[in-house]
């Protein structure tokens, strides 16, 4: 039981300062893309995109609605998303959580931010997934183009009508990525550094 | 190794580059290697390397090619109304048109900075009703039509445009008594009739202004060049039958041996004004060069002169004297010698006349007929000759020789080389434009089209490139480089403060005063809202439509059957179009402009109910109708 209340060793504790120099900023700037998608079509081949931020989504949302009216497709508006309201405060109060982590040193705080950190990115992903879903599938009945249901991709490329979707993660989205995977690093890095002791220990036995 | 790795992936990177990047890639701009096919293509996709504005003559419009392709990329409607695009439908354009339904547009003139062509905008007279416009290069719309210019009589010499585009100017033609509308007999023309040249100020705003006015003899005004470098300051004007004759012009104007160039100090004219120095007629200022001395003089020319066109670096003023083999070239210094020390010959109507021999610098003996001259970047000048029907290429300077000529088909007017009568032409083309094409292109009957020619002018010897035919009737023409314009595609729906604009589908509805309806539209893929309106007969309904599209190219039309109104709203843009509902029944309307998958069904009905029939002083569109549109721009 002690494991949980010991300190982290200096380079594992700078590591969840790093986390935590990541997560504080993003309810004051919330700069990065979360989220792209890229849609083509032969009248639109420099593309139309679509950007999702912490707080917003930006890009060619008019023309995106426009097209997207005749298929019934219920128009995108950043005020439909509760989760902008939420998801700055949360990122950031998980950087606090790291950052408290890292000033106490205590190794249950950290593991217990990440391990919330993990449910909550879950839970977002999935409701990503959940919306992506929706649009596809609550189509107005009245629309002039009927379309079979559909999901647009998560991730990755569909051709969907006359349109080429390409669906990627942005740049906040791989620095969040970053921050979650130094969990499994820090675990790393002590099961590492302790199979070391543990080997001189041996060692000075014999 | 990894070295040799990297410097390759480099190299076969600016390849990819230098084939793929959109720009990257413009043709004819290379040496002057290749066959002429090879220069002028343009691959599909790919664009122009300049901008060519090519004057509508009679029709009244300016047409845009690219240059070197030759392709015709638009006509830019001016003084005649368009129907397409409702030019003249309007009530905006039509307020502009002023009445007029026909202009003459002859000379195109670029925006000037610093003696270069600036891409701001673009100038362009309407002679027989002197008239100047002003094309909005941003997005290639007429935007002010100044005129009629009061006193002026047929504005040909306009509008060059000095060197920072301080003013654009205008002379008559065909001179009449002032102010236009007086009675004289024609007998008395030396006593009554007047000849004018107008000073027309520009704002920083391109705005246009009368700054002055001079009263001449009733000399016939026919070209213009602005001074610049140390002609700076300086406005040159040919005429014609300074014979002073009003019948038979064709036989009694050609009878002097000289005519003249005239020499109009801007500056000092512009000061004359502004200290009270002129006279009040016709509601412009008009001064005197018999009681306002320094503001003109008069070079003679041999043989009714046309074309007057300064060097680029503004030392030489080349006059072509039409009926002679020649060019005369006069010295801007030698001019300013003789101006200083008041050496003149005599006088003509009250302004000194300077003597031909000192102020010329050279005589090139160009061909037969020579009208316009233009010039490249290696000091050569090319001169066009009607009669000769060919472009002689000449030394500006010693030894003043002409190492080179090219037919051209047939009986060229002006010609325009690039950026040609700028302070630094470019030296690649120069196009020809011709009156008479003959039988250069498949026959369409009687009436021909006009003829042109590009012309590769970067090698020692001029090379005939392509063959084009254009509507009637290009006169002169101006080339630009394409990177100096910018031009926008939307109208910023933000930016939008027309008085009528409606930007929401709530707010989209029919107001009615007295007999007066006005219908504040919304336009969307693909639908208007409302779509149906009620009025009764002997209303006048005006339709102010918003286009709330901010996509490039989706423009939306609105015509109304059995009528001449139609016009088209870009994305971001409020028009208003007016229409008397005079019968009862029912009109349909739809959009005529090809716009998207649904374009077929964005329609609507005008219901004109018989007159006498009461309706709501406000009605509104159908409430889902507008939940639908309003969803669609929620974003906002």
């Amino acid at each position: 039981m002690h494991y949980l209340f010991d300190r982290f060793r200096p380079t594992e504790r700078k590591l969840i300062g790093v986390a935590a120099l990541v997560l504080l900023p993003v309810l004051f700037i919330p700069v990065l893309p979360i989220w792209q998608m890229k849609m083509w079509a032969p009248q639109y081949r420099e593309g139309l995109t679509l950007t999702i931020y912490a707080n917003d989504i930006k890009g060619d949302l008019q023309n995106i609605n426009l097209l997207n009216h005749y298929v019934g497709m219920k128009a995108i508006a950043a005020s439909d998303f509760h989760e902008f309201k939420y998801l700055p405060l949360a990122l950031t109060l998980f950087g606090l959580m790291a950052l408290v982590g890292a000033l106490v040193n205590r190794r249950w705080i950290g593991i217990l931010g990440w391990e919330v950190f993990t449910g909550f990115a879950i839970y977002m992903f999935s409701d990503y997934a959940r919306w992506l879903w929706e649009y596809g599938h609550n189509l107005d009945p009245r629309a002039a183009i009927r379309l079979p249901l559909f999901t647009p991709p998560l991730i990755g490329f569909k051709q969907m009508a006359n349109f080429k979707v390409l669906s990627l993660p942005g740049a906040g989205s791989i620095l969040l990525a970053v921050v979650w995977l130094l969990g499994p690093v820090i675990l790393f890095l002590e099961w590492r550094a302790d199979r070391r002791s543990a080997r001189t220990a041996v060692k000075g036995r014999v | 190794m990894k070295r040799w790795i990297s410097i390759a992936a480099a190299a076969i990177a600016v390849v990819w580059l230098g084939a793929h990047v959109p720009g990257c890639t413009t043709a004819g701009t290379g040496g002057a290697a290749g066959s002429a096919a090879q220069k002028v293509y343009v691959k599909p996709g790919e664009h122009d390397a300049y901008y060519a504005f090519l004057s509508g003559g009679h029709s009244g419009q300016v047409f845009v090619y690219g240059m070197p392709s030759c392709r015709h990329i638009t006509t830019i409607p001016v003084f005649t109304p368009e129907p397409a695009v409702g030019y003249g439908v309007d009530e905006e354009s039509k307020a502009m048109l002023g009445g007029f339904s026909w202009g003459d547009a002859h000379h195109p003139g670029l925006s000037e900075t610093d003696g270069d062509y600036d891409g701001r905008w673009l100038f362009i007279n309407d002679m027989p009703n002197a008239r100047i416009a002003r094309i909005d290069l941003g997005d290639f719309k007429t935007r002010q039509i100044f005129g009629p210019i009061p006193n002026l009589s047929a504005a040909h010499a306009c509008p060059f445009p000095t060197p920072n585009t301080e003013y654009v100017f205008a002379a008559s033609r065909f001179s009449v008594p002032i102010p236009v509308g007086s009675y004289s007999r024609i007998e008395d023309y030396q006593k009554n009739f007047k000849g004018v040249i107008a000073g027309v100020k520009v704002s920083k705003e391109g705005v246009m202004s009368l700054g002055f006015e001079i009263v001449t003899p009733p000399f016939d005004w026919d070209l213009s060049d602005a001074g610049k470098g140390p002609s700076m300051g300086w406005q040159f004007f040919t005429c014609y039958n300074s014979e002073q004759a009003y019948d038979s012009l064709e036989v009694k104007a050609s009878q002097a041996e000289m005519d003249y160039v005239a020499a109009v100090n801007w500056q000092e004219a512009q000061q004359a004004v502004d200290e009270g120095k002129a006279k009040q007629i016709g509601g412009a200022p008009v001064l005197d060069p018999a009681t306002v001395p320094g503001i003109i003089y008069l070079i003679p020319v041999p043989k009714s002169p046309h074309g007057v066109d300064v060097n680029p670096s503004g030392e030489y003023i080349c006059v072509s004297g039409k009926l002679q083999a020649e060019v005369s070239v006069f010295s801007t210094k030698k001019m300013l010698d003789a101006i200083a020390a008041k050496k003149f010959e005599g006088e003509k109507g009250g302004i000194p006349v300077l003597s031909y021999q000192d102020v010329l610098e050279a005589k090139v003996p160009v061909g037969l007929g020579p009208l316009h001259t233009q010039f490249d970047d290696k000091g050569y000048a090319y001169t066009s000759l009607f009669l000769d029907s060919q472009i002689a290429k000449w030394k500006v300077g010693a030894p003043w020789d002409v190492p080179d000529k090219i037919d051209v088909y047939y009986s060229i007017g002006h010609l325009m080389a690039s950026e040609g009568d700028t302070r630094h032409p470019t030296g690649d083309y120069v196009v020809a434009l011709d009156k008479l094409s003959k039988d250069r292109y498949l026959s369409v009957g009687p009436t021909h089209p006009e003829a042109a020619q590009l012309i590769d002018i970067r090698g020692p010897k001029m090379e005939l490139l392509y063959d084009f035919p254009t509507y009637l009737e290009p006169h002169y023409a101006q080339m630009i480089k394409a990177e100096k314009l910018k031009p926008f595609t939307v109208y910023p729906l933000e930016k939008n403060e027309k008085p009528y604009a409606v930007k929401k589908a709530e707010d989209a509805r029919v107001e009615r005063k007295g007999r007066r309806v006005d219908a504040y539209m919304v336009v969307v893929r693909s639908h208007f809202t409302p779509d149906i309106i009620r009025v009764s007969q002997g209303d006048t309904v005006y339709f102010h439509i918003t286009n709330v599209e901010q996509d490039d190219d989706i423009a939306h039309g609105f015509g109304i059957l059995w009528s001449s109104k139609n016009m088209q709203i870009e994305p971001g843009e409020t028009k208003t179009m007016r229409w008397v509902a005079e019968k009862a029944g029912v009109t349909p309307f739809y959009c005529s402009n090809f716009c998207s998958a649904l374009h077929q069904e964005m329609q609507g009905y005008l219901e004109v109910a018989p007159a006498g029939t009461k309706h709501a002083a406000v009605e509104r569109p159908d409430a889902r109708r507008v939940a639908e549109v309003a969803a669609l721009m929620r974003h906002q």
